[in-house]
């Protein structure tokens, strides 16, 4: 056809969605953009005001946004694929939830594996927060998604986790599926003139589980008896703190096969060893192993446990008791840990 | 057509003498082939290359590393104490080799296919190791291996391949990966960017030292369950004759065949930890109380 529509083509295609957050001159974020096509879904609550706002420090933005991604059926049927474009503009914050695990049905040809993409631009100075429920893959579920974060001149924070169970464990279901991979990847951009565009791997976190590996084991055997394995991403200035509580609690971990011989008096502890302590208890308790690595200008904290609400304990427990989240995002960030 | 009787026996004969003759000349051929083959300049030059790789006394300090074993052992004490742990370090075994094929292979078969990809490959591999001491293990032995070369192969072979890359058109692509690697070991003096880790770097100098592709990645992964099994008699695991009756098991064989071969056109961006629980137990070696290997 020749002759033109007056208005702009859709650019919604099913599973695609997109959110825009930008600024408006010189404090206010707004979300100039949320779309989204079935069987993906996006809610934007309206915006809180930052908890503590800092007045010395200019410029800080006035609102945190979040928007919750959901889909259809509260779930991802066989053959789904959801297209997610996320970016955040200078000195912007979003959060992004779920609600409730990303539950991924079975499919009847394991061939039809269903996907989840998503991109997300981070401008310096902005920040995302992306603490979501687990990915919960059914038996017989085929799963494939990938996180791919962009920074600019390796500047930009974020503090993402990605993690995933065993399915439904109260249906006796143990790593019944037929594939399940989950990639978390983070690129620099390089805007100076003369490298425009030139993009470079920071980092790369890749998950596969399939039927490969000549191990001659049921999926279930090579996990060890953990139901959750999940990944905590964290980089730039503004999660520095919480960077350092991870590593420093790594750090104070009990030594594996030391012994306590009784020699040394215990002193009075002070309300940060009780708090240690008590959490260590329960991370015995909760069959629950993590450790924290400084690498590349990021902390990776990698984590497992027998089951789902140890995992969710341990990240909330961590994340509250350092406190710098929820000042600077709110109570809101950490909704899916509780 | 028509033919008599007498023709047709005669054929039938002429074919019977052509086949016999055939068969005569291809059992000498093959016969030739074998005493030729193994004699060849080049085929003795990827043995002798093997060799040097495939030796356990190649200076790359491998048996401070116990990939995680140390660690896994540790997570995995058995009641009694004094009870076997061989059939956990079985266990262990095999998922160390699934994830180092899965997370390493790749990377050897690009280093060896593109070796003027190298700087890129040790970046992404780099990049893709998510812990202090998987990444330590590798950066080692891996600096270790460039030392070699630097110090033992490279005046071999910067001479050989120069004076036969004028007449021969194949050696153009060694000279292509002579040249990558002699680069890298530049850059390695003046950058901060470069770590060298093992995997792309193995497979850049299995392709100057002409090891076929295929031996080179059944090498890698080879060396690697040496290395795991002589961990595990020193950790007092197994005996040295367990040992040597674990390498020598058609059950290993096989499976380094095999994950080689799945491996064979994984691209390195679909590298990827398929034992999550390894990043763990390699992760945790640190907090061990008391530790005899580096990782």
């Amino acid at each position: 056809m020749s002759s033109s529509s007056p208005f702009a083509a859709s650019t919604s295609k099913p599973g695609y969605g997109s959110i825009l957050l930008s600024l408006l001159p010189p404090n206010t974020p707004v979300l100039s953009n949320v779309s989204y096509q079935y069987p993906l879904k996006l809610v934007a609550p309206d915006p809180l005001p930052l908890p503590e706002h800092d007045q010395s420090v200019p410029n800080l933005p006035s609102l945190i946004h979040t928007v919750f991604l959901l889909t259809y059926g509260g779930g991802i049927v066989a053959g789904d694929s959801i297209n997610l474009d996320v970016r955040l503009r200078n000195k912007t914050r979003l959060i992004l939830l779920t609600q409730g695990s990303t539950k991924i049905f079975k499919t009847a040809d394991r061939n039809v594996v269903s996907r989840q993409h998503m991109a997300v631009n981070i401008a310096p100075d902005s920040a995302l927060v992306y603490l979501p429920d687990p990915v919960q893959p059914f038996a017989q579920a085929a799963f494939s998604q990938s996180q791919i974060y962009s920074l600019e001149q390796e500047a930009g924070n974020l503090c993402v986790c990605d993690w995933v169970t065993s399915g439904r464990s109260a249906r006796g279901e143990n790593w019944d599926i037929h594939e399940y991979r989950s990639r978390n990847e983070v690129w620099t951009v390089d805007t100076s003139t003369e490298n425009q565009g030139k993009r470079r791997l920071l980092l790369r976190d890749n998950l596969i589980l399939d039927k490969n590996g000549q191990t001659g084991m049921l999926l279930s055997e090579r996990m060890d008896a953990y139901s959750v394995f999940g990944t905590l991403i964290i980089r730039g200035p503004i999660f520095k703190s919480l960077s350092q509580h991870f590593l420093d609690e790594f750090e104070a971990l009990p030594r594996i096969g030391g012994r306590n011989w009784g020699d040394s008096q215990q002193p009075e502890l002070t309300r940060k060893e009780q708090w240690r302590l008590q959490r260590q208890q329960q991370e015995k308790a909760n069959g629950l192993i993590w450790s924290a690595a400084n690498v590349r200008g990021f902390v990776l904290v990698k984590f497992a446990s027998r089951e789902v609400e140890g995992a969710r304990t341990f990240l909330n427990n961590m994340i509250k008791e350092e406190g710098s989240v929820l000042k600077s995002f709110g109570e809101r960030a950490v909704l899916c840990l509780k | 057509m028509i033919t008599t009787n007498g023709d047709q026996k005669s054929l039938e004969d002429e074919i019977f003498d052509l086949e016999r003759r055939l068969q005569d000349a291809k059992a000498r051929l093959n016969y030739s082939k074998s005493v030729v083959a193994s004699s060849t300049p080049a085929n003795d030059a990827a043995l002798h290359a093997l060799f040097l790789l495939s030796d356990s006394a190649l200076p790359l300090g491998s048996f401070a590393f116990s990939s995680g074993l140390e660690s896994y052992l540790a997570h995995h004490k058995p009641s009694p104490p004094s009870a076997s742990q061989l059939s956990s370090f079985h266990t262990f075994l095999r998922l160390s080799l699934c994830t180092l094929a899965s997370t390493a292979l790749p990377y050897v078969l690009a280093g060896y296919r593109h070796p003027e990809d190298v700087e890129a490959l040790d970046n992404d591999f780099d990049a893709s190791t998510p812990c202090t001491v998987a990444r330590r293990a590798s950066v080692a032995q891996g600096r270790a291996l460039l030392t070699v070369w630097d110090r033992s192969f490279k005046a071999q072979h910067s001479s050989t391949t120069t004076a036969a890359s004028i007449h021969n058109g194949t050696d153009n692509r060694q000279q292509t990966a002579v040249d990558a690697i002699t680069s890298f070991s530049t850059t390695l003096r003046t950058s901060s960017h470069l770590n060298v880790h093992l995997a792309p770097l193995w497979g850049l100098v299995s392709n100057i030292l002409s090891v076929p592709l295929n031996d080179a990645a059944y090498l890698f992964l080879f060396s690697h369950a040496r290395t795991v099994i002589s961990a595990a008699v020193r950790a007092s695991v197994l005996g040295p004759y367990q040992a040597q009756a674990v390498l020598a098991s058609t059950e290993l064989k096989s499976r380094i065949r095999g994950l080689v071969e799945e491996g064979w056109d994984r691209n390195i961006e679909d590298a990827g930890q398929s034992v999550p629980v390894m990043d763990l137990w390699v992760g945790r070696h640190e907090k061990l109380y008391s530790r005899i290997f580096n990782s």
